[in-house]
């Protein structure tokens, strides 16, 4: 059976961060043999006033498949770790989803990308997810963290938002590597332009100091760029933080 | 970006946020996946600053 598992505002200043307590789950699925679970995936949510967010406001999601354990033992297992595991003063929200289940997942996708936009409310989120049939609930503190553990899962869903945590090993710093070996690095699904043209397997990309795939067409996808100097017959590089700040 | 009470960056002040944060004592790398800047030390990869909707502060308690 396949979840989505999305977590919120498990962290304060000094603490590990939420994405941190997502792979530990993530990792936990397969340590117990309750199943296979995939990267997670960071969403950036809105920054605004009325809302209440440690330094960042994004939430962290990551998807898996449950052969050997029920949803509701798995929910229960999280909830624990959540309570046990969230920062002093954090507010943490979980949300596990069946996308198989949805009858239509276009609200969920919706609220996703509202929450990018508009500030929403708990009770918004309670709503939806009590319609849909999807499991959300709150771990300590106020349970703020609902609201970005729907949208998550929403994002997540939607296949279009979003970096993967962590940075990908496909060689080292200044190196330049062929398309298709990166293209059969297991957390690479694509490698896409930024502008749309073409990336050949027989293309070679140059790698820079820190390599993000982002979520893409349900994708992971590694994004490359022209790469202006084309020395050596390199055609692309891999594209830096700040433009794979807005993903 | 750091001096008593808040200070701000804008949020394409990138050359700025590397400057000041390599001359910060404060400075503490965030996690990995909120780190955006491609210098190491920058104030948009410290654990003390907080994005907001146009600009970025510092909050770190040690230096306010």
């Amino acid at each position: 059976m396949n979840i989505l598992v999305s977590i919120d505002d498990t962290d304060n200043l000094e603490s590990r961060g939420t994405g941190e307590l997502a792979s530990l789950l993530a990792a936990q699925i397969e340590q117990y043999r309750w199943g296979r679970s995939s990267y997670v995936t960071r969403h950036q949510l809105l920054v605004h006033p009325d809302i209440p967010y440690t330094s960042h406001n994004s939430a962290m999601c990551f998807s898996a498949v449950l052969e050997d354990c029920h949803p509701q033992r798995f929910i229960e297992h999280a909830a624990r770790f959540l309570e046990s595991e969230s920062a002093p003063g954090s507010d943490p929200g979980l949300c596990v989803a069946r996308p198989a289940l949805l009858v239509d997942d276009a609200p969920l996708i919706r609220f996703g990308r509202s929450a990018k936009e508009d500030v929403l409310t708990k009770e918004e989120a309670y709503d939806l997810a009590r319609e849909l049939g999807i499991h959300l609930s709150e771990h300590g503190g106020t349970g703020q963290g609902v609201v970005g553990a729907l949208a998550g899962a929403g994002l997540r869903l939607g296949g279009n938002d979003g970096r993967l945590k962590g940075k990908l090993q496909a060689g080292s710093a200044g190196s330049a590597v062929r398309v298709d070996v990166l293209r059969s690095h297991p957390l690479i699904e694509e490698v896409d332009s930024l502008n749309g043209e073409s990336v050949l397997d027989d293309d070679l990309v140059r790698l820079g100091e820190k390599v993000k795939a982002v979520l893409l067409g349900g994708r992971s996808v590694l994004l490359v760029e022209a790469d202006g100097e084309a020395e050596q017959g390199v055609r692309w590089r891999t594209c830096s933080g700040r433009t794979l700040k807005k993903y | 970006m750091h001096e008593r009470g808040r200070r701000h960056l804008g949020l394409e002040d990138w050359r700025e946020a590397a400057r000041l944060a390599e001359a910060c004592s404060g400075f503490t790398p965030d996690v990995e996946e909120e780190q955006v800047a491609d210098e190491v030390v920058s104030c948009f990869n410290c654990r003390y600053r907080r994005w907001n909707a146009d600009s970025v502060s510092c909050v770190a308690p040690f230096l306010q």
